[in-house]
Parts: C-alpha cells; sequence; structure tokens
C-alpha cells in the first residue's frame, strides 16, 4: 500500500466517531445475519455431507489399501520364508546328492581296485603257469632231442661198423628167423 | 586221390613197357631211379623247383640216364618231370612193379636191405617168403641205406622188418616214451 493513500483514509474516517466507525448499521448486519444463514444452511444442508462422504470414501479407499499393502507384505513374507525353507531344502538335497556321489565314487573305485587286483593275481598266476608248462615242454623237448642225436650218432656208428660179413650174418639171421615162420 | 593217380600212372607206365616188350627192364629201372631220386636230395629239389624251367629240368633227366636206361624208361621219367608228378615215382615205381608182378600172378615182395643181395640170397628169401604169406611172390629188391643193416620186406601190407633201423627205432621210442 502505497503511504499517501494510508493517510487520505485517515483523513476520511476522521468525520465520525471510534465506534460506529466499526459496527455496522442495523440493516447491514441484519442482512448479513441473513446471509449468513443462507450460506450456513446451504454449506451444512449440502456441501458438508457430500465433502465428508468424499473423505469417508477416501478413508476407507486409504484403510483398504492399507490393509491389501499389509497383506502383500504378509504374503511376500511368507513367500520369501517358503523360498528360504525351499533353498535350505535344496541345499540339504545338493549336498546328500554330492555326498552320495563321493560315497559312490568311493565304493567304485575300491571295487575297480580290488578287481584290478584280482585280475593281475590271475595274470601272474597264469604266467607263472605258463613258465612252467614252458620249461616242462623244453626240457622234455632238449630230453627227446638230445635222445634223437645220441641214437643217430648210435646208429651212425652201428652202419660204419658193418662189415660185409656183418651184414651178411644179418642177413642170414633174418631168412633163417623167416623161415622158422 | 594221390593213389588213385599213382594207380593209373603204374597201369598206364606197365602196359606201354609189355606192349614194348621192355616190361622187366623198365620195371627195374624205374625202381633203381626211384630209389636214387629218394637220396638224392639235390636232385630232387631240382627236378621240383618251380622256377626252373621244364627243358632245363627234362636236360638234367637227359644227363643223368642217357644212355643208361632204356629209352623208353627215360621218356616215362620225362613225362612225370612235364606233368610235375616227379615227387610220385617211387610210389610209381612199387605200383608199377607190383602190377607187373601180379600180371605174372605173383605177389610183389619189396625187399629193403642196405647192401646187395646175391641170387642165392635172393632165392632163399622168395621162398621163405612164399612160406610165410602163403602166397607166389616175386622179390625186387631195393638198396636203402636207412636200413642200415639187414632186411625190410613188405608184401601186401605185411611188412617183416628184420632191419638195424627198426631196432634203432625201438630204442629211440624207448628213450622218448621216459
Amino acid at each position: 500500500m502505497h503511504p499517501s493513500t494510508f493517510i487520505l483514509a485517515t483523513t476520511e474516517g476522521g468525520e465520525s466517531s471510534g465506534v460506529e466507525l466499526l459496527l455496522p448499521a442495523w440493516p447491514e448486519l441484519i442482512a448479513g445475519i441473513i446471509a449468513f444463514s443462507l450460506v450456513f444452511f446451504f454449506v451444512w444442508r449440502w456441501v458438508w455431507p457430500s465433502l465428508s462422504k468424499t473423505i469417508e470414501t477416501r478413508q476407507g479407499a486409504i484403510a483398504g489399501e492399507l490393509t491389501a499393502a499389509e497383506k502383500a507384505k504378509a504374503e511376500a513374507e511368507s513367500l520369501r520364508a517358503d523360498y528360504q525353507a525351499q533353498l535350505a531344502n535344496a541345499r540339504a538335497e545338493a549336498s546328500r546328492i554330492v555326498e552320495e556321489a563321493r560315497k559312490s565314487a568311493e565304493q567304485i573305485r575300491a571295487d575297480i581296485i580290488a578287481k584290478a587286483e584280482v585280475e593281475a593275481e590271475q595274470i601272474r598266476a597264469r604266467a607263472r603257469e605258463e613258465a612252467a608248462g614252458e620249461k616242462a615242454r623244453a626240457l622234455a623237448e632238449a630230453k627227446s632231442q638230445v635222445g634223437d642225436i645220441a641214437i643217430e650218432l648210435a646208429s651212425k656208428i652201428v652202419g660204419e661198423a658193418l662189415d660185409e660179413e656183418k651184414h651178411k650174418a644179418l642177413i642170414d639171421r633174418y631168412l633163417a628167423d623167416l623161415e622158422k615162420i | 586221390m594221390a593213389d588213385q593217380r599213382i594207380e593209373g600212372y603204374a597201369r598206364g607206365f606197365f602196359e606201354i613197357a609189355r606192349g614194348e616188350g621192355q616190361l622187366e627192364r623198365v620195371e627195374n629201372e624205374l625202381l633203381t631211379i626211384a630209389r636214387t631220386f629218394e637220396t638224392a636230395r639235390e636232385l630232387r629239389s631240382s627236378l621240383t623247383d618251380p622256377q626252373l624251367p621244364l627243358d632245363r629240368k627234362q636236360g638234367v633227366i637227359d644227363q643223368l640216364l642217357g644212355g643208361r636206361a632204356a629209352a623208353l624208361t627215360v621218356g616215362l621219367i620225362q613225362l612225370l618231370v612235364s606233368q610235375n608228378r616227379v615227387t610220385d615215382l617211387p610210389d610209381i615205381a612199387i605200383a608199377v612193379a607190383s602190377v607187373a608182378a601180379a600180371s605174372r600172378e605173383k605177389e610183389l615182395a619189396e625187399v629193403r636191405s642196405a647192401v646187395p643181395l646175391d641170387d642165392a640170397t635172393i632165392e632163399r628169401l622168395t621162398a621163405a617168403l612164399a612160406r610165410a604169406t602163403g602166397k607166389q611172390v616175386e622179390v625186387k629188391v631195393i638198396l636203402d641205406p636207412a636200413v642200415i643193416g639187414g632186411i625190410v620186406a613188405r608184401v601186401g601190407d605185411t611188412v617183416i622188418d628184420g632191419s638195424i633201423a627198426k631196432r634203432v627205432d625201438s630204442v629211440r621210442q624207448a628213450v622218448r616214451s621216459n
């Protein structure tokens, strides 16, 4: 407000007393009261109920949303709990499977080693048998070869030792034997 | 199969030799040559060598026998060489002798000895073998050093073995079975 305007108003009011300046005139007061009552009635009768109804609806809606949110949160919580339980189960299962696999691998390893040892022993036994058989065969072969050589030599010596007379004697004996048949 | 073939050759040779009137000579020569073939390893291997051409083999035969054996005998052996049957010669020679003996209504006595036998011994042997087998026999002596000493006689399926070789063999068996 411009200071000059204030000064102007003060100079205008200065024409009447102080209280009159504050109180309205009666007709104006009555008209004001009536107008206020009309406005009050209007507000009380229509505006207020609709407003309060709107507020109530909003409140209900908010409360419903809150409940839903609570519910969702609870659900999420329970889901999380379920999930965690499942996770724990899965972990337990996994470690059980790993343990089983380890155990069965251990078993298989032991089996394989045992089998290999048995086979190795069989191979060794077979090799021993074969070696023994081979030795026996070689000995027998050597024996028979030595015998053959000895006899071959003996027959050569006998053949060379046979002179005409001995040949004749052998033939004569053959004939004599034949004639006895 | 082989027996049939040998029999066939023997019958053929026999008929040819008889037809030519040289039966006895041919059968004796075949036996002698067969004996040589059996003992001479080199001769045998060169005559059976598949690498050696036929005319070379026949040349070897001609060189060995030409003039010494009857032309017919040489021809028969040439036939065996050309048919690659020279390994059958010993069997064929025996078979020819057997067929020839049969044609004289006698049985062949195949006698193997390390030394030649004189006529008196052969006569004695013929008589003794005839008595022993109950058959008329015809002795053919084959010189075989493998006999060592004594005699092996075979008449048909009967073998009368009085050789040193047999005794050596029995000693060999005894040694082996120990």
